[in-house]
């Protein structure tokens, strides 16, 4: 690379460590370098292997050695994950350590000692790395604003994964927190190339905001995987290829095989084992196993110790693993961003393609592979939607603000609106969710004696935190994370981790399953702790989680339909995919780009309807219940439905007619609270608003239930809440979540908006081959928790009542 | 309202989907673990629980007593969560608790958050017999009938590749042990060992509570 003789970091304190590894500065590295010395607030876009985490540190490394033996913390930098964390001090410490530099650094997480957390808040080191939860319990403590006053910088990496959850509404809130202790404190973000830039930066920078960007001109090199057996009609478990996907893993050094949900991977890995016949050295990595069991796991890919890795999204984020030569992505992409984010875990060298190949699981999954692959050739990212920050992280917030101190609430309530997720907080919002951290904020005041905290006499608009202790209740509950609950495994003494109370509840003793690539047999439950043995059974359950569903992105979807619309490419592909469009366009239509296909047929004694929306699995599933809603209002009789990231079926005792006069807006306007009602999805998403409000507490490890009754559930405080204060401001806090997250809100009512002028409706005389995957899928049954609750308990019954009749007559 | 009839020690029950039990021959009805108070009682450790059980659980009571006009109400135990509970019971019963007490004799036993509270116009017991039965909030050594309450019974359902735990009456041949008809208040496993110790686990008659409808299984 050209050095511009006028580079300011020729002289910058790392030039010579960076000289003596022949490595020169990157143009975004002296772009950020200026702007930030000239007092702006930066967000850096760059590729991993361009030295992204080197560029935040430039200048406070600069103005540390300027200072000459600052004393007290001056730079922040925030991590989304523990692991990278402790990996970023690896990294720093090479430089500062070979040029003696007289700068000190730790980290902090939640796996630091708290001698050594004591020792920090004693003697703060000049760089400290934390994570947004940490940085939120520092925030809590009483003397924050002497151990933050003289912060210069922080530093957000990442983060392009903290722009639309409530871990980005916490981190928020914090960073503002800062900027009230020092108001000269700088921001500087890095991320990962984004689509939407300039959110990034409204999210984030205040002063003169500045974009610096840094675009790889070398593009990955991503195949679809070729086989000689048939893609299947549906399913997510790749068994077809299985073989094709060993190869593929025997010719590269190191292979990491990306799967869509931890079920998948736990399948993958069994299935290659059974025909390892080269004993390779395979392993696997989720969310779910012990965190041991993982660290070993990461521990042997950096070194290279293993031949491939089975992987989640668990693998996704962190550490560098340089020698990874390939990856496999096995089912659908489902988004732009992610498959990048996925593909560039192999080789980080930036001037060598990363080499990925893309294994469909059924044949949608293949139109969404060639889809995705054309879209990163022509580098068409996915957006990342900024959303509204939720009520319950600001409740949270109050709570760790009366910890730190008393607090005037005008003050709070202007600092929390310059947060971006909050610019449109309103005053008696955010007066609701005092009252709420006060005694539950209910109308009915009989909580006056119990107060948390409580206005001060002489003037009504300080609050102050009853009694100390109160602190040791938010530290408890800090965070956002809110985990399912979850059961301990155990083979003898041994832990392997982790598994959904859910999944064991339906198990019986002997029934046998997949975890950390064993077939384990269930023996018992005592405590939380599930007891299991080897099996030598080989046929198993597969643990199903209920979490990881990622639903189809608008960007790819868009370009799902182009790419099914283009004929002219269908000879391009393999023979039985190019059947399967050409007979559908021959008996029925391949829509168009903006065209929805709705299809009816008889079939058994039904009718069915089928609508390709598009529109990910979320706006799908709600899209089938407002249907099935108003199936019921026409008198069609509807006994179901089934969704997936494509289409939805319905299928009618009568024949849907009206189908266009239902389909427009109306029905969503109409049907959507009472969807909302019952699905249970704003009960589930009460309980993490419950839990991150502080109302009630987490369940942690060691203080479950332990065999007693159930204290109360959060169900129970909903129905109750529901029923007396509709108006509660946790509810209305819920229904927001639930409209902004679970339900693709917008992303239908925009397709709505537009659909009755798109439809074109084709009547058939039977199933088409478009329809046949979805088809496939009914045998899940779709029925509300109520409703499914009364007919387990019918239809057990009724299955009784049938026995005992037959026993009598014999 | 439907109800689930049951038979046990030669009598006729009813049982209703409110958790409550009807002894029809004396003209009976029969509650238990209301745990009334439950949410100040939280409230007191800074949880703060939607304060309405109190209300909620008096009106369910006065729609039962309404409707079937019984003679005696019995409860088995647990009618309080603990002594701060009078003060919600003052706060909210403003259909008047005592109007009922004219009418219907209130036997209240005492169960192991409530054994030490008193409240006008209740008379209260350890345990209550009545002919072969004997009312008492938790089981002891009889070669009587018992119906009891404190463990809050739940059944959990597998059907169909599908797991509910729904809240139940549930008896054996002697020990019958009623739902909780509080509003705030969990439940406990049939098969855990705290109710596997009072009931045995074999030849059990467990009738799962529905939305509007108690079911035998």
């Amino acid at each position: 690379m050209n050095i511009n003789k006028s580079n300011p970091l020729l002289l910058h304190p790392l030039n010579k460590w960076m000289k003596k590894k022949k490595w020169s500065w990157f143009p975004h590295q002296i772009e950020t370098f200026r702007h930030v010395r000239t007092g702006s607030d930066v967000v850096v876009f760059a590729p991993t292997g361009a030295g992204k985490t080197l560029t935040g540190f430039i200048n406070p490394i600069d103005d540390l050695i300027k200072l000459k033996k600052f004393k007290g913390l001056h730079t922040l930098y925030i991590s989304p994950l523990k692991s990278l964390a402790n990996d970023i001090v690896r990294n720093l410490e090479k430089p500062i350590k070979e040029l003696d530099l007289h700068i000190s650094f730790q980290v902090r997480t939640g796996d630091t000692t708290p001698y050594k957390k004591q020792k920090q808040k004693q003697k703060p080191p000049n760089i400290l790395i934390t994570t947004p939860e940490s940085l939120a319990l520092l925030n809590s403590y009483e003397n924050a604003k002497e151990f933050f006053h003289n912060l210069k910088y922080i530093i957000i990496d990442e983060i392009h994964t903290f722009l639309d959850n409530k871990r980005a509404d916490l981190l928020s809130l914090n960073i503002e927190r800062l900027q009230t202790f020092s108001p000269n404190l700088q921001r500087i973000g890095l991320s990962a190339t984004l689509k939407n830039k300039q959110d990034a930066k409204k999210w984030l920078c205040r002063k003169k905001p500045k974009i610096v960007s840094y675009e790889n001109s070398v593009l990955p090199k991503i195949n679809i995987l070729e086989s000689k057996k048939r893609i299947p009609w549906s399913g997510h478990m790749a068994t077809y290829s299985i073989n094709e996907i060993y190869k593929e893993i025997m010719k590269s050094k190191l292979t990491i095989i990306f799967v869509n949900t931890r079920a998948q991977a736990e399948y993958m890995f069994k299935n290659l084992w059974l025909i390892n016949k080269k004993k390779l050295k395979i392993a696997v990595h989720h969310g779910s196993l012990e965190k041991n069991l993982r660290l070993k796991v990461e521990n042997n890919l950096s070194k290279g110790l293993v031949d491939c890795v089975v992987a989640t999204s668990s693998l996704e984020l962190g550490l560098d693993y340089g020698d990874v030569e390939k990856i496999i992505q096995v089912g659908a992409p489902k988004g732009i961003n992610r498959l990048l984010q996925r593909v560039g875990r192999s080789n980080h060298n930036l001037n060598t393609p990363s080499k990925a190949i893309l294994v469909p699981t059924n044949r949608f999954e293949f139109i969404e592979a060639k889809a995705a692959i054309e879209e990163i050739k022509k580098n068409n990212l996915d957006k990342i939607d900024l959303k509204e920050g939720s009520f319950d992280v600001v409740a949270q917030h109050i709570f760790a603000t009366a910890c730190a101190g008393q607090f005037d609430i005008d003050d709070l309530y202007k600092e929390i609106i310059k947060a971006y997720p909050y610019k449109k907080l309103k005053l008696n919002d955010f007066k609701q969710l005092i009252n709420l951290i006060q005694d539950g904020g209910y109308v009915l005041k009989n909580y006056d004696q119990f107060k948390r905290i409580f206005q001060l006499r002489e003037n009504k608009n300080i609050y102050k935190l009853v009694h100390k202790r109160e602190t040791q209740k938010y530290r408890m509950n800090v965070g956002t994370i809110i985990e399912n609950p979850m059961l301990k495994i155990k083979l003898g003494t041994k832990t392997l981790g982790n598994i959904e109370e859910v999944f064991i509840q339906n198990l019986s003793q002997g029934d046998s399953f997949i975890f950390a690539g064993q077939v384990l047999e269930f023996q018992s439950m005592k405590n939380n702790l599930v007891q299991v043995k080897r099996s030598k059974s080989l046929i198993s359950k597969i643990p199903s989680y209920s979490g990881g569903r990622m639903p189809l992105s608008t960007n790819l979807a868009n370009s799902v339909r182009a790419l099914l619309a283009k004929s002219n490419m269908w000879d391009l592909y393999p023979e039985q995919i190019t059947e399967w469009l050409k007979r559908q366009k021959n008996i029925s239509k391949i829509p168009k780009k903006d065209e929805y296909l709705v299809e009816q047929f008889p079939r058994k004694k039904n009718f069915y309807t089928v609508v390709y929306t598009f529109a990910g699995w979320h706006a799908n599933q709600t899209l089938g219940f407002l249907l099935l809603r108003g199936f019921k209002e026409f008198n069609y009789k509807p006994l179901g439905f089934v969704a997936n990231d494509y289409a939805i079926v319905l299928w009618s005792l009568k024949e849907a007619k009206e189908i266009k006069t239902i389909l427009n807006l109306g029905l969503l306007d109409k049907h959507l609270d009472n969807y909302l009602e019952e699905t249970s999805i704003v009960k589930r998403l009460f309980r993490d608003n419950a839990i991150i409000s502080c109302l009630i507490e987490r369940r942690l490890p060691g203080m479950e239930k332990t065999g007693k009754q159930v204290l109360f559930s959060s169900d129970l405080i909903y129905t109750v809440l529901k029923k007396n204060e509709p108006d509660h401001i946790l509810l209305k806090s819920s229904y927001k979540d639930a409209k902004k997250n679970m339900i693709d809100y917008e992303r239908l009512r925009e397709i709505l908006k537009k659909i009755d002028k798109k439809i074109i409706l084709k009547k058939l005389t039977s199933i088409s081959p478009l329809a046949v995957p979805i088809i496939l899928e009914i045998n899940r049954e779709n029925l509300s928790k109520k409703e499914t609750d009364e007919y387990i308990l019918e239809d057990l019954e009724n299955e009784i009542l049938k026995e005992a009749n037959v026993l009598s007559i014999n | 309202m439907y109800y689930q009839l049951i038979n046990f020690g030669n009598e006729e029950f009813h049982a209703y989907p409110n958790k409550s039990l009807y002894w029809k021959r004396l003209n009976t009805l029969i509650i238990s673990d209301l745990h009334i108070g439950k949410s100040i009682s939280y409230a007191k450790n800074k949880q703060f629980l939607p304060p309405y059980d109190t209300k909620e659980i008096l009106n369910k009571i006065f729609v039962s007593l309404d409707k079937i006009k019984p003679s005696n109400l019995i409860i088995v135990g647990d009618f309080l969560h603990d002594a701060f509970s009078t003060l919600s019971i003052k706060d909210q019963d403003n259909r008047n608790l005592s109007q009922y007490t004219k009418n219907t004799d209130f036997i209240w036993i005492k169960g192991n958050h409530d054994k030490n509270i008193q409240i006008e116009g209740f008379k209260n017991f350890t345990n209550y017999k009545i002919e072969k039965f004997l009312f008492t909030h938790i089981p002891i050594e009889t070669s009587l009938f018992q119906i009891c309450g404190h463990y809050h019974p739940k059944v959990k359902i597998v059907h169909r590749g599908k797991t509910i735990f729904k809240t139940s009456f549930v008896h054996n041949e002697k020990i019958f042990i009623l739902p909780s008809f509080g509003i705030l208040t969990g439940g406990l496993d049939i098969n855990s060992k705290e109710i596997s110790d009072v009931l045995g686990k074999k030849n059990l008659n467990i009738y799962p509570v529905g939305q509007d409808k108690v079911y035998k299984l």
